[in-house]
């Protein structure tokens, strides 16, 4: 049986005494492009998080490309890249020190880092502000240098939560090409409550609703008035 | 993937990167630091010097609140801009963030140290060169045991609403032990050779192990139960 990028069994996250996600049974295909919808507070984020391992379930199961994320967690982590609504940059370092620091933390090859910085970096435009302090940049440039970083270590797994808000038309334009062009060698999960964006974007959805799945299936039969 | 050690001297050496760019909490150690000893070598030295007793527990005391301001912004920071979430991701065990963190916290500490200490020596009028290498050791294990204290702290203080209260209130009481411990070294350290009494070699040497035991304690304690404050 092909192994899922992302499966869950009765998932269950609680904040308090608030459920955030509520016995959550769904399946993401590996690679394509995959849709969490759902208004505010729909539980996206928490199940991005749960994904990424960055908050444990309180019930049910999860698997992350075949992995527990729990129990493996750095075999996930080393499969996935994250793009959220922070830039997980430092303000003092300079684009490319940021983007070095995290390749240690990966542990890349220096030819592998220089060859994935110069393509990644001519794609996003931004080759020419590399030695720029971070706090220097627009909030688009760092968005953008954001958007390298989760991509420098060619994550099997990218999660992108509200990628395009915040962005400019050209990086939406030009991160919408690329994801595009990556649509079938790597799996992207993609959570909006823009709908809109969301249908033309993505091949399958899942729409949540106070945390529990309400539909879900290709995109071909999602229903932007539901 | 990388391991442990590595990312935690590249975490430690980009905090040190960073501080130095925008020297915030090196600052506000210096100031704190130089005003204390100010304020103290006004109030208790007479005849140029102060007691052994009295000097090892200052030059402790203002280390100990000295640290405060390096330790508590240590996950903070962090926690605060997002870039924790960064870490907590990255593929690395969740205790070489916190031992990168330590070493932070020693050579942030360190460096305001090699101003402090002769500083104070020489407005307390007293000397650590006695016994050099007991004051060396004193000082470095101190600090690390100090640095991993705070840090733990700071990662501690991290989901709490009021976090300059939850701070002090895991810092001071957990670092408290090793202080006592540090005062009294550093007392023998001053004091010399000349106030050793039969038995004071074990003592130091008692004293010294029971510092390690609450350094490693502390850090093996703190590095195992790390990541349920990286994935709550």
């Amino acid at each position: 049986m092909a192994v899922k990028a992302v499966e869950t069994h009765e998932l269950t996250r609680r904040y308090g005494y608030r459920v955030a996600l509520r016995k959550v049974s769904l399946s993401f295909t590996t690679q394509g492009i995959h849709g969490l919808f759902g208004s505010n507070g729909a539980g996206k984020t928490t199940l991005m998080r749960v994904i990424s391992t960055l908050l444990r379930p309180h019930g049910g199961t999860i698997s992350v490309m075949g992995f527990d994320p729990q129990e493996e967690a750095e075999e996930v982590k080393k499969r996935i890249g994250i793009v959220g609504d922070k830039v997980l940059l430092y303000e003092e370092l300079t684009g490319f020190e940021n983007l070095r620091f995290y390749s240690k933390l990966y542990g890349l090859d220096q030819q592998f880092f220089e060859s994935q910085v110069e393509e990644l970096t001519d794609r996003f435009a931004i080759k020419t502000w590399l030695q720029e302090p971070v706090k220097n940049l627009s909030t688009g440039l760092k968005k953008r240098f954001d958007i390298v970083r989760s991509l420098t270590h060619n994550p099997e797994l990218l999660l992108l939560d509200e990628p395009f808000s915040g962005l400019d038309k050209d990086t939406t334009d030009v991160f919408w090409e690329y994801l595009n062009e990556y649509r079938n060698l790597r799996t992207t999960i993609v959570t909006t409550h823009n709908l809109e964006y969301g249908a033309a974007l993505c091949d399958e959805y899942v729409t949540l609703r106070k945390g529990v799945v309400v539909s879900q299936g290709p995109i071909s039969e999602f229903d932007q008035t539901l | 993937m990388t391991s442990g050690l590595s990312a935690a001297l590249a975490i430690a050496k980009k905090d040190i990167v960073t501080q130095f760019r925008k020297k915030f909490e090196i600052f506000s150690m210096f100031l704190f630091a130089l005003i204390a000893v100010i304020a103290f070598s006004f109030a208790v030295v007479s005849g140029g010097s102060v007691p052994a007793e009295v000097g090892s527990a200052l030059l402790w005391v203002i280390i100990f609140f000295t640290g405060m301001f390096g330790f508590a912004p240590i996950f903070l920071s962090e926690s605060e801009t997002g870039t924790l979430r960064g870490l907590a991701t990255a593929p690395i065990p969740a205790w070489s963030v916190y031992l990168g963190k330590v070493f932070y916290g020693f050579v942030l500490m360190g460096i305001v140290e090699v101003f402090l200490v002769p500083i104070i020596s020489v407005l307390f009028g007293f000397s650590i060169l006695n016994d050099p290498l007991l004051a060396f050791g004193t000082i470095a294990v101190g600090t690390l045991d100090l640095a991993a204290v705070g840090s733990m702290a700071s990662a501690l203080s991290m989901p709490s609403e009021s976090k300059s209260t939850v701070f002090p209130l895991v810092y001071f009481p957990t670092a408290t032990s090793g202080l006592m411990l540090l005062i009294e070294l550093t007392k023998i350290v001053v004091l010399g050779s000349g106030a050793v009494v039969i038995g004071a070699g074990l003592t130091v040497l008692l004293i010294f192990d029971i510092l390690l035991a609450h350094l490693i304690a502390m850090l093996t304690l703190s590095a195992s139960v790390f990541h349920f404050a990286l994935s709550p």
